[in-house]
């Protein structure tokens, strides 16, 4: 087995949540370890710029 | 007398669950008698309709608009309400959430605070998952991927990286998984134990999980790979790994899979591989595909079979031989004990009434159902997720003749939470069902656990109330099936879920598949041959 899965199978979790802040709350209910990301959708002209600059690089 | 006022806020965006929470703080304002805010969606339109909450002005509103819907009887508490409501829309959405000490914006800050992260779940927009998977898969992290409308080739780009790297990937749309008896979105608090679970089905994971712990046997892990991993696109990655893994873990003495219906190649695939590559006890679930029989020399070591309660049934006998009897008696019903209860239930029904109506918020558990229904009731079971593609409703939101509905399903969610969470679809519905004076039976599950309703009973007990009050004011009797997907130790305690059940006048019943063969029975009267019901009887609920 991976050593990556024997570990996350024998260690409490520790969780980063990246979206719906429900899960956060219960995830800490249980009495987990976690952090809240508030993820926000990149800004649409940053996204073309981003494409221009790809191209252009 | 009543007055409605839609206000709509162009191009502004909250999540459906934010929404939700809102509008049950503005229903408790004074002056409130109903009141809904949503985005623009035809879904949600149809909705706040059918509550008589749409006005002109609210029709107008796209998708990409919020929807403001009060009613009130005093309108000069109207600007009073709007502009409360105004600024409750305006507040930090943290705000509305008291368990969140501080959150990160950034998958770099929030890593540094929490060093050892091991798991990251993850529910954003599926088209945005791949820049930020890859982020957590290069630091080494284990992902439960709830977002759906991951584009496959994203999904199968992640997985094979994952997977080289001995990394998990659990989804997309992975409602449920169990990593260490934690639950993780959609999941029950079971107990612990020697059981493995894999899963392509995520009511799937919840029920057996949950029918595992009534009977006092636990999991050792459960892990739900989302349902494209069975299909031929993705090619099973992430079911053979998690397969793999089980068997090489320990703690895991015996492993079930279970699985909407997978693409025939992937199933060979899995097949083989748990032929030929493992050396422990399986019990195998593919729903919907015909029956899988392994060779002769394995016949002791794997077990197939078409239903999760028999699948269930004999993993408790392979783990627990001693008290299967025992066991078998909490969650099943013998035939002549459910013929005799289908008969006293069917006693005072007219003639007339004669279809069935399944509510369901569980697609898994909803499929399960319809396999159960084909064999009993025949080909003619309408549905928006038929078995069979001629009877599809042509209206979700109209039941016809046996209908059997997943109110989860993409028609019923698009812009507001799951019916799991938020009950206003089923209540409407109910209610439109328990009117129809052919309707004999209806049945509904309510899935408990982190993530779900706080109070999924209590939520529906008014709608359940009002179904009966309709049904007797036209002089008939309508009989309502339940089944509680949960366990003691949820926050919802499956007890008292159960227990409110029953003074409502629903009839319980511990697995699904009991439930959808007893209204089965309910609506034939009873009226099978002993042979075919025998046979279905042995195939669906005993081993």
């Amino acid at each position: 087995m991976s050593d990556k899965v024997k570990k996350l199978f024998r260690e409490e979790p520790k969780i980063v949540n990246i979206g719906l802040e429900i899960f956060y709350s219960s995830l800490k209910d249980q009495g987990i370890e976690v952090v809240q990301v508030n993820w926000q959708p990149p800004p649409s002209i940053e996204k073309r710029l981003k494409e221009k600059l790809d191209k252009i690089l | 007398m009543d007055i409605v006022k839609n206000i709509v806020k162009v191009n502004f965006f909250r999540d459906s669950l934010q929404l939700m929470q809102l509008s049950e703080e503005v229903k408790k304002m004074d002056g409130v008698l109903d009141a809904a805010i949503v985005m623009g969606t035809a879904t949600n339109k149809e909705i706040l309709e059918k509550l008589n909450l749409l006005t002109d002005e609210g029709k107008k509103a796209t998708s990409n608009d919020l929807i403001l819907a009060i009613r009130t009887r005093d309108e000069s508490l109207l600007p009073k309400i709007i502009s409360t409501v105004e600024d409750m829309l305006m507040k930090p959405l943290t705000s509305l959430q008291p368990s969140l000490d501080r959150a990160y914006y950034t998958i770099e800050s929030a890593l540094e605070a929490l060093p050892d992260t091991n798991l990251a779940v993850i529910s954003i927009p599926g088209q945005y998952v791949k820049e930020v998977a890859l982020k957590i898969l290069e630091r080494g992290i284990h992902i439960h991927l709830f977002s759906d409308h991951v584009p496959i080739e994203d999904e199968v780009e992640l997985k094979k990286y994952a997977s080289e790297r001995g990394l998990l990937v659990l989804g997309p749309g992975a409602g449920t998984s169990i990593i260490n008896g934690k639950a993780i979105a959609f999941a029950n608090k079971v107990r612990r134990g020697p059981i493995g679970i894999v899963a392509a089905a995520g009511t799937g994971l919840q029920e057996v999980s949950v029918i595992l712990d009534r009977v006092g046997l636990g999991v050792s892990q459960g892990l739900g790979v989302g349902g494209n991993d069975v299909k031929e696109s993705v090619g099973g990655i992430m079911t053979l790994d998690c397969i793999k893994y089980l068997e090489e873990d320990e703690e895991t003495k015996s492993i079930m899979v279970i699985s909407k219906p997978p693409d025939e190649s992937v199933l060979k695939k899995i097949i083989r591989f748990i032929e030929e590559e493992t050396r422990k006890p399986y019990v195998l679930c593919f729903l919907g595909v015909k029956k899988y029989t392994p060779p002769k020399r394995l016949a002791k070591r794997i077990h197939s079979f078409r239903t999760l309660h028999s699948a269930v049934l004999d993993m408790i006998k392979l783990t627990d031989p001693e008290r299967f009897k025992d066991s078998k008696a909490k969650i099943s019903l013998k035939l002549s004990e459910l013929k005799k209860l289908c008969n006293m239930l069917s006693k005072n029904l007219k003639p007339n009434q004669r279809y069935l109506r399944a509510l369901y918020t569980g697609g898994t558990l909803m499929y399960e159902s319809l396999l159960i229904y084909r064999e009993i009731i025949g080909k003619d079971v309408y549905s928006n997720a038929p078995l069979d593609p001629r009877y599809k409703l042509e209206d979700s939101y109209k039941s016809y003749m046996h209908s059997v509905i997943d109110l989860g399903e993409e028609e019923f969610t698009a812009g507001r939470a799951h019916p799991m969470i938020d009950p206003t679809i089923r209540k409407i519905r109910l209610i439109e069902e328990a009117k129809d004076p052919e309707v004999a039976v209806i049945t509904m599950d309510f899935v408990l656990g982190y993530g779900a309703h706080p109070d999924p009973v209590g939520a529906m007990q008014e709608a359940i109330i009002e179904a009966k009050r309709l049904a007797e004011k036209d002089s008939r009797n309508i009989i309502i099936m339940g089944h509680v997907c949960g366990t003691e130790a949820d926050p919802q305690n499956s007890s008292i879920q159960e227990e409110k059940l029953k003074s409502l006048g629903v009839t319980i019943f511990p697995t699904n598949a009991l439930m959808a063969f007893a209204s089965a029975l309910v609506a034939k009267r009873c009226k099978i041959s002993d042979e075919k019901l025998k046979k279905a009887y042995k195939v669906f609920l005993d081993v």
